[in-house]
């Protein structure tokens, strides 16, 4: 095992950490742009960029693009979120040679071509309404819209939006977004530095070129929920229910990030978390009980999720805020955080257990904006945290009183009991689970 | 045996002279070893010392799993994969879990039709405490309310979500139960609900004290770790269990499938889909590994036949995806197919048994055949990169087949798959005789002309048709 952090000339990283554990080569290609780049009324674009990068080059076709990576074990995903556009490529690596001029052909050359944008788009609208059928997913998206609102974190494709998208947008999106400029690149496994400095240099000569980089200095925080609001996903013969609760969260570079992040895995971070055992080992009510803190580019959301069955969600979700109340105002003892700090200095060996998760971390401190030291610093961080760091950072960062409150399944059934168990609710909704 | 193993063997046994070990062989893996034990209460350990990181995953594998279990007694396998996680003597409830917490360790299990396991990875210097945890469930675990009762309540709510409220785990249990019938891969490993919430302390200490012991099971252990360390710790705490009678297996398999089956279940769901199940080979059958060269050529991403025709050509499916059951007795082969709308089902299946019937006629091409089994090796590889990655495998294969290098086996017999082995597995295998369709369709939906008796929202109807 080897690791080695270099600094490209455009000051972006490259990771290499060498592994020959198994004949296998990962390596990450990341721009720093995503989806908060999405132009109003354009929502996707981000997303389909990424997409159409692997539909085919100038002289392959998408069905030959993907017919040549399965041909030499390799496989090329692309994933597009709010901070960034990745290209993920894995491959035997016999094969890696071949496998690289495959990829430099999809970064200099891609096609971005009418019929298979046409093509994409079809798919792409019919995902969404695939995406009904998945209850978390249907809580998830109406989470994050009545959570963050217009902020760019509340921000969706949607059918009218991928309608909109033309070959045009994404050549000019993948020009102006894409860039040797603001790429960083990770590799793990059998492979040595020298050698992934020499892809790098092949894979930079084909990548567009701007003076004008994206940049993510006019992004702010998200206001987050005033007032306790709840938003009901009417679906018809749920037996269970998805229930999410969220506040605003904790940012990489705020002082108490890590208190608060001790604190919440206290909550409901883990199998004996209070949350689990409130509602799970005592009460059998819900499979899964947790809370997490989402750590972004912006500030992001402490969420708790539970599903519980139908006839139990009025009672669950009091519970929950019971509990949510009894955290903020009572906090954490000092044996629960002494507990939680053993758990989290000694399972992070299971952060960091393979090459490729090692590379992404690394890769994630740069794209995420987090502090330079953010994961090296993360072990002696969490052990200097006292109980009253953590009492104090949940205090300061999260407000009961505030809170987004979304719940899939059936309202008729469940909307009063909702509404009565939730102490100074303000605005509810009902949103059919089917509306676009 | 090579020195080093020897002087750990020893030291082993002379440390617990009354529980030693017999060394069973060594099995090569990829480019490594494991090592394979044996107490003479028939527990079994299979070892493999890989330092990549300084952690150790340790499985326990169970010779036990739903098909073990009898009608109106469904799911109990499963509901140990939750029990396990509670009481022992000398060990409060909740406790399991927070020592392993504390030592900064993962935990799960999962069940199936023929196995159970459970396992924890731990930081490497925590080997201890899952010796001393996992040996003590074996034999002392503390079947009683509130607990059991609790514990129906949480795997009631794991059935509403992947059963009742997911459709495709609805169109997927109904396929297990309409394509056997005697055999038990009929019911779900998560069992019927009327099943489990009918459970009590009485019939989870008969389970327990018949399949819970060392000679139906099977440690594997992988990591960074010192042979002489792992042989001593476990021969100390496995040693004086006691073994158990185990009962024989008394299972009724099907007779062949002659007729097709049909079922439709309605679902809030936007666009049709069609689960078909083959009646496919065991995963010892040599034509298992063929068919899974098929099923690669067929759905194996993006550039692969049926993704091809369904998705880009004909425009008419959204989702698809093929799976060969990995089981050991003779299960299905598994066709998903999704409707792109305004396309109903009949269109899609109307192209898919349009491709079987190709692919029963030609040859695949030899760039399909080289891909499929690229693809393949690349699966292999990334099922391997963790300890917990390869103890699975290790543990997968030694208890369906009684083959722990079966990955690798498999990755050689993949290699030696011609077109034309693969054509014949389609001939034997893909017969519309010898399969089951579960049709779902949304909610409301006209039901098609072929089926008239569709149920109501949310029941199943099922129809038997000679084909």
């Amino acid at each position: 095992m080897n690791a080695a952090k270099t600094t490209l000339a455009n000051g972006r990283p490259l990771v290499v950490e060498t592994s020959h554990a198994l004949p296998l080569i990962s390596f990450a290609i990341a721009f720093e742009t995503g989806s908060y780049f999405d132009p109003p009324g354009k929502e996707g674009l981000a997303r389909f960029t990424g997409r159409m990068l692997r539909r085919g080059t100038k002289t392959k076709s998408a069905q030959a693009l993907e017919a040549a990576t399965d041909r030499l074990g390799g496989e090329l995903n692309v994933e597009v979120s709010h901070a960034n556009l990745t290209l993920h490529a894995q491959v035997i690596a016999r094969n890696l040679e071949p496998f690289v001029a495959l990829v430099a052909e999809v970064l200099g050359e891609p096609a971005f071509a009418e019929d298979e944008l046409e093509r994409l788009r079809k798919k792409a609208v019919a995902e969404l309404l695939e995406a009904r059928d998945n209850d978390r997913s249907l809580a998830q998206i109406a989470f994050r819209s009545a959570m963050f609102g217009a902020h760019s974190y509340g921000r969706r494709s949607h059918k009218a939006s991928l309608l909109t998208i033309s070959a045009q947008d994404i050549r000019a999106h993948y020009q102006a977004h894409c860039l040797r400029e603001n790429v960083s690149f990770g590799f793990a496994g059998d492979i040595e530095q020298d050698k992934a400095e020499l892809i790098v240099e092949k894979l930079l000569a084909v990548l567009p070129s701007s003076s004008e980089v994206p940049s993510f200095g006019a992004l702010r925080d998200p206001e987050g929920p005033k007032g306790r609001s709840l938003v009901i996903v009417d679906k018809p013969e749920r037996t269970q229910t998805q229930i999410v609760i969220g506040a605003l969260g904790t940012h990489g570079h705020d002082p108490d990030h890590v208190p608060l992040l001790v604190a919440t895995a206290i909550f409901g971070g883990t199998f004996t978390s209070r949350l689990m055992r409130e509602v799970r080992s005592k009460r059998g009510w819900s499979y899964g009980a947790s809370a997490r803190v989402g750590v972004e580019r912006a500030r992001h959301a402490f969420t708790m999720g539970t599903f519980p069955a139908a006839t139990d969600a009025a009672k669950c979700l009091s519970l929950e805020l019971d509990l949510l109340d009894k955290f903020v105002a009572g906090g954490v003892t000092p044996k629960e955080v002494s507990f939680v700090k053993s758990y989290l200095t000694r399972s992070h060996a299971f952060e960091i257990d393979t090459p490729q998760k090692r590379m992404h971390q690394e890769l994630d401190t740069h794209l995420l904006g987090l502090p330079a030291d953010y994961h090296s610093s993360y072990l002696a961080r969490v052990k200097a945290t006292t109980p009253d760091a953590a009492n104090e950072a949940v205090r300061m960062r999260i407000h009961p009183k505030d809170l987004a409150i979304v719940v899939v399944g059936t309202a008729k059934e469940l909307e009063a009991d909702l509404r009565a168990c939730v102490p100074d609710l303000g605005s509810v909704k009902v949103v059919p689970f089917d509306a676009d | 045996m090579d020195k080093r193993l020897r002087a750990a063997l020893d030291s082993a046994n002379q440390k617990n002279p009354s529980h030693p070990w017999t060394h069973t062989g060594d099995v090569p893996f990829g480019t490594d070893s494991v090592h394979t034990f044996r107490l003479a209460n028939g527990l079994r350990l299979l070892l493999l010392v890989d330092r990549q990181a300084p952690t150790v995953s340790y499985f326990t594998w169970f010779r036990v799993g739903s098909r073990h279990e009898k009608p109106g007694k469904t799911g109990l396998a499963h509901l140990f994969e939750h029990l396990m996680f509670n009481e022992t003597e000398g060990l409060a409830a909740g406790q399991f879990d927070r020592k392993l917490e504390e030592a900064g360790a993962e935990t799960n299990a999962a069940t199936w039709l023929d196995w159970t396991y459970y396992y924890e990875s731990l930081p490497k210097d925590r080997l201890g405490l899952a010796v001393t945890l996992e040996s003590q469930r074996m034999s002392r675990l503390v079947l009683r309310e509130p607990q059991v009762t609790s514990e129906l309540e949480v795997v009631a709510n794991e059935r509403r979500f992947r059963v009742e409220d997911d459709v495709e785990g609805a169109a997927n249990e109904l396929l297990y139960k309409t394509a056997f019938d005697k055999h038990p891969y009929h019911w779900p490993t998560i069992g019927w609900m009327d099943d489990i919430k009918a459970f009590t302390p009485a019939d989870c200490e008969a389970f327990y004290s018949t399949y819970y012991a060392p000679n139906n099971a099977t440690l594997v252990v992988v990591g960074d770790v010192q042979e002489r360390d792992v042989l001593a710790k476990i021969a100390k705490a496995y040693g004086p269990l006691p073994a158990a009678d185990l009962p024989e297996e008394d299972t009724f398999p099907d007779p062949p499938q002659t007729a097709t089956r049909e079922t439709t279940i309605a679902r809030p769901t936007a666009t049709e889909k069609v689960l078909i199940g083959y009646k496919g080979p065991a995963l010892g059958d040599t034509d298992h590994t063929v068919l899974s060269v098929l099923n690669e050529v067929l759905f194996g991403g993006r550039a692969s036949r049926l993704y091809e025709r369904l998705v880009v050509k004909d425009e008419v499916a959204t989702d698809l995806r093929g799976w060969v059951s990995t089981f050991r007795d003779p299960g299905l082969y598994e066709v998903f197919l999704t409707a792109r709308a305004p396309h109903v089902r009949a269109d899609v299946l109307a192209a898919f048994d349009d491709e079987i019937a190709r692919v029963k006629e030609e040859l695949v091409t030899v760039d399909e055949l080289e891909r499929a089994k690229a693809r393949l090796e690349l699966g292999l590889l990334q099922s391997l990169d963790t300890a917990a990655g390869k103890a699975e495998q290790i543990g997968f294969y030694d208890t369906v087949l009684g083959d722990p290098r079966g990955a690798f086996s498999r990755l050689d017999a993949y290699r030696r798959v011609t077109r034309g082995e693969v054509r014949t597995a389609a001939r034997r295998w893909l017969e519309a005789s010898a399969r089951t369709l579960v049709h779902v369709v949304p909610n409301g939906a006209e039901p098609a002309a072929d089926d008239d008796d569709a149920a109501a929202d949310g029941e199943e109807s099922e129809a038997e048709v000679p084909s």
